[in-house]
């Protein structure tokens, strides 16, 4: 029997204790979810506050610790921590560049069957828009503790996008290194398949249907969204008869965008994977993928719908 | 130090002068300016000839819009030196003696319940003040924070609640009624004074009460919005505005004269 990979909450959570253990100045904050602190909990029980189903109060809050020389890191489900404490985000945390590390749960559309209310395919645009930000959408739990670690002790704000449920596991190179850089995960001399959080599983799916295709994919997974490293993507791309970005994820601001910016019009060809405002079926996290078209049948269909052997480069 | 009365009539002087230059949030700025004046001369831990002494009390200007108050009070007392009239309209960071930007409403007490609680994880005895206005108190985000600060028992956070009763459009009453608002604060587990804000000395008599005591605390303090200039005084007009020079001589002309007695608490039934 294989054992269920870790989730992003469960792996995060020891981390976070040891990160409590190692600073006394974090201060750990949730909003009525308490997965991701059990270990500060256990053993730090005074670093950790529940301010309760309170998102706005939590980010004040979180400000004020940050203020008075705390180091806080505060976690929330994505769509009420972004949606409903935006102006707090804003105005008491990024304006003043505070060192905040917020941790949303559930970002894109983890959340599936939960409907619209719980969907936040809008947290990486929104947050990319707050001065300051940092923002990352790491690929599965050991890229999460890979940012985490990076982030640590923080210098101003961050957003970390994290998954409801356990991702697939990718392999070790996904989560290698520091990641503010691309990750080359597999290369390939065709396409660029450029992708983040769980489209990262969904391109190497499509990269594994495309070698049966005759189509020889790479596949790079971009963690840190912003700031975008625009060198790295640039780098990656060129040369490439095509480009395809998968992101559950509105365009603005999110990785397609960053990366039409980065590429501009005499770069490669470029195909734009991500979600969009139709309202959702109700439906489980991949079924939704595949309806915004941003799992593996969808990027395949995007790369065999403009490369062919002939637009194969010389 | 001088005495609160002074510093407040000094401060509003500054005020009117302003408001001749340019618009500003008047009411609001008047209403709190003797409160400003006891807090910065008897009811915070404040050396005003070291505005970053770390050990000093804290004060967040929660209903931002009265920054020019705030500015005032601060120039009198010398951390402030530029020309108020180049400063921001809200409090802001880049500012000396700004201790939080605000602004939009409702901040302001979950700021301060940050501040609370780190300075009492850090093992440091200081006192946070928030002082909001009362029509900010319809915005949900301060009964978040209120819930927060008694379920931590943040015995060093404090709340100062400017009730002139008055918002932008009128009557807080007409627009969202606030009362019973003192049986609101209790009921959220806050211990709550109340006394007339242009009363210094019961100012300082009702903020040493909430000193001690187990839990936060708030001082529902009753003033009249535009307080000193009699024609804004009570009158939602001057809200924000702007006064022409006869306006500012009638100010300034009544700023000057003996002291009045303070007028009785606008509805308000001290307890």
């Amino acid at each position: 029997m294989i054992a269920a990979p870790p989730t992003m909450r469960a792996a995060l959570a020891a981390a976070l204790a040891e990160a409590v253990d190692a600073d006394p100045a974090l201060i750990t904050l949730g909003a009525d979810g308490q997965a991701l602190f059990q270990g500060v909990m256990a053993r730090h029980p005074r670093r950790y506050v529940d301010v309760g189903i309170a998102e706005a109060n939590l980010v004040g809050v979180a400000a004020g610790l940050a203020r008075s020389g705390m180091r806080p890191v505060a976690a929330a489900m994505a769509p009420f921590l972004v949606r409903r404490a935006y102006e707090q985000l804003r105005l008491d945390v990024c304006v003043p560049a505070l060192p905040v590390v917020f941790l949303g749960v559930g970002g894109g559309l983890g959340y599936g069957h939960l409907g619209p209310t719980h969907h936040a395919t809008d947290d990486i645009t929104l947050m990319s828009a707050l001065p300051h930000m940092s923002v990352h959408c790491p690929a599965d739990a050991a890229d999460a503790v890979s940012v985490l670690r990076t982030l640590l002790p923080a210098d101003g704000p961050a957003y970390v996008r994290l998954s409801a449920r356990p991702d697939p596991e990718l392999p070790a190179a996904a989560s290698d290194g520091d990641p503010r850089t691309p990750r080359l995960l597999r290369d390939g001399d065709d396409v660029l398949l450029l992708a983040t959080g769980r489209c990262v599983a969904e391109a190497l799916a499509a990269a594994d249907a495309l070698a049966g295709d005759g189509v020889d994919a790479a596949v790079a997974s971009v963690t840190t969204l912003h700031p975008f490293p625009r060198d790295a993507v640039r780098a990656l791309a060129l040369g490439r008869a095509l480009v395809v970005t998968a992101a559950e994820s509105l365009g603005p601001g999110g990785l397609g965008d960053r990366t039409a910016l980065t590429l501009g019009r005499d770069g490669p060809p470029l195909v734009r994977l991500e979600t969009d405002h139709r309202y959702p079926p109700v439906a489980s996290h991949e079924e939704l993928l595949h309806f915004y078209g941003v799992d593996s049948r969808g990027i395949r269909s995007a790369v065999l719908g403009r490369f062919t052997r002939n637009t194969r480069k010389a | 130090m001088l005495h609160p009365d002074e510093l407040a009539r000094r401060a509003r002087r500054r005020v009117v002068e302003l408001a001749a230059r340019k618009a500003v949030h008047l009411g609001a700025a008047l209403s709190m300016t003797d409160l400003l004046a006891v807090l910065y001369t008897r009811g915070l831990r404040y050396r005003p000839d070291r505005p970053d002494w770390p050990d000093r009390d804290l004060l967040i200007l929660s209903k931002g819009h009265g920054a020019y108050g705030l500015y005032a009070v601060l120039a009198e007392l010398g951390v402030i030196t530029a020309d108020l009239a180049t400063l921001p309209g809200h409090p802001s960071d880049a500012v000396p003696g700004i201790e939080a930007a605000t602004g939009a409403l409702g901040h302001g007490l979950s700021l301060g319940c940050g501040m609370a609680l780190g300075a009492r994880l850090a093992g440091r005895d200081q006192r946070v003040v928030v002082v909001t206005g009362d029509g900010e108190l319809d915005e949900g985000s301060n009964w978040e924070a209120a819930q927060f600060a008694a379920h931590h028992r943040l015995g060093n956070l404090v709340a100062v609640v400017d009730r002139n009763r008055l918002q932008q459009e009128g009557d807080t009453e007409t627009i969202s009624a606030l009362e019973p608002l003192a049986d609101k604060w209790r009921a959220f587990g806050w211990r709550v004074a109340e006394a007339d804000g242009h009363d210094t000395a019961a100012v300082t008599d009702a903020l040493a009460g909430l000193r001690a005591g187990d839990g936060p605390a708030v001082l529902l303090a009753h003033t009249v919005k535009g307080r000193g200039v009699p024609f804004a005084e009570g009158d939602p007009a001057w809200h924000m505005g702007q006064l022409d020079a006869a306006q500012r001589q009638t100010a300034l002309d009544a700023l000057d004269a003996p002291a009045a007695p303070a007028p009785a608490a606008a509805g308000g039934a001290l307890s």
